[in-house]
């Protein structure tokens, strides 16, 4: 199980909003099924972020995947460590492995809980 | 349109003429954003060009010759110049694909190899952990071969990259480019010529790639062209975006 105190989205992301403010990351279940990661490129402190819109992307060796936005809000904090130590993704990707921070406006109405995440990805295979 | 209808047609193949970098980038965006219908393009380039990574720094390429037509494309990895090869994009739904991008690329590149295999161009496919992979620090594609391409003793002869977006649906865009002829930026790469010196040999297998990727993912194959919605979304990117200096320098 993971945890159970995030929300998580189909396509992979996780957030875990305190007090107005949503952490967002990826799950251990996107970063296995990645190959070996190489660049990540995540908004400035200060953007605004929509719900399901991009927010950054990932490349892997062999490809570059887009990253959507469970809330709607401005940035206002990044993972600034994260680029330089994407090893982090696969040892704590929902802990040091967090991108960026979100002052909530909205969030996404797809959010799932940990077990219904859980479910989907073994749907999901 | 739900799984079963996108799919009960088929895999649509397109085989375009060799056209500018800029409409070829611009009609495989537009295939990844709005096809609905698993697609197969297939192109090459005139003039030659050469494609950056979608991360890669246009700066890092000044030293280009004059007047080498250059753009960036949507999948990643290194530079790619574009001479004499068979160019594709798969544009499918990730469904159709192994979950996991390695075990997309085993599917893909096995079936390349098989396809030049019964054209008398013996070819593998590297494995093991330990070998280097290709670092976006490395300019060139080509230049290293890593874990999982398509190789001759000569050197790497399929590049390929992936884009994979989740919304609308889950999508993958497969780039590939197969050397027919070595290009004059790039020496270093294997090409088919290097064994097969025939000039039907690219066309006959051009079409046996078609008939192994159709048979990888199960599915009949069909010739098509762009719809209407495609064109236009194409044209649009082309214009805004691939023929941009700035969507080329942003980065």
């Amino acid at each position: 199980m993971r945890p159970t105190d995030c929300s998580y989205l189909k396509s992979h992301e996780w957030c875990k909003i305190e007090n107005g403010t949503a952490t967002i990351g990826i799950t251990d279940f996107a970063v296995s099924h990645l190959s070996d990661l190489v660049f990540l490129d995540l908004p400035r402190k200060g953007a605004s972020v929509t719900v399901g819109e991009g927010f950054g992307e990932i490349e892997s060796v062999k490809a570059v995947s887009s990253l959507y936005s469970p809330v709607s809000g401005e940035v206002v904090d990044v993972n600034k460590d994260l680029p330089d130590n994407l090893e982090w993704l696969a040892q704590e990707p929902f802990k040091k492995a967090w991108m960026i921070k979100v002052k909530v406006t909205a969030k996404s109405p797809d959010l799932m809980t940990a077990a219904a995440y859980d479910a989907h990805c073994k749907a999901e295979g | 349109m739900n799984r079963s209808a996108r799919t009960a047609g088929g895999l649509r193949v397109i085989r375009d003429d060799p056209g500018p970098a800029a409409w070829n980038m611009a009609v495989d965006e537009a295939l990844l954003s709005h096809a609905e219908v698993p697609t197969l393009r297939l192109y090459g380039w005139t003039p030659h060009a050469v494609s950056l990574g979608w991360f890669q720094r246009a700066a890092d390429f000044a030293d280009l010759p004059p007047g080498t037509p250059i753009v960036r494309r949507l999948t990643g990895g290194g530079a790619i110049h574009h001479g004499d090869e068979i160019t594709f994009a798969l544009c499918v739904d990730a469904e159709l694909l192994p979950r996991e991008v390695d075990a997309s690329y085993h599917l893909l590149h096995d079936a390349a190899i098989a396809a030049l295999r019964e054209h008398g161009i013996a070819s593998e496919r590297l494995t093991g952990g330990d070998l280097p992979t290709a670092r976006p620090t490395e300019k060139w594609c080509f230049r290293t071969p890593g874990r999982d391409d398509v190789v001759t003793p000569a050197g790497k002869l399929l590049g390929s990259a992936q884009r994979r977006i989740a919304k609308p649906r889950a999508r993958v865009l497969h780039h590939g480019s197969l050397v027919l002829q070595r290009p004059t930026l790039t020496p270093f790469v294997a090409a088919v010529a290097d064994t097969a010196t025939d000039p039907s040999t690219a066309a006959r297998v051009r079409e046996a790639l078609i008939a192994n990727f159709a048979q990888a993912l199960g599915l009949p194959m069909h010739a098509g062209t762009l719809t209407a919605t495609e064109h236009a979304a194409a044209e649009r990117l082309r214009r805004e975006r691939y023929e941009d200096p700035g969507f080329l320098r942003a980065r």
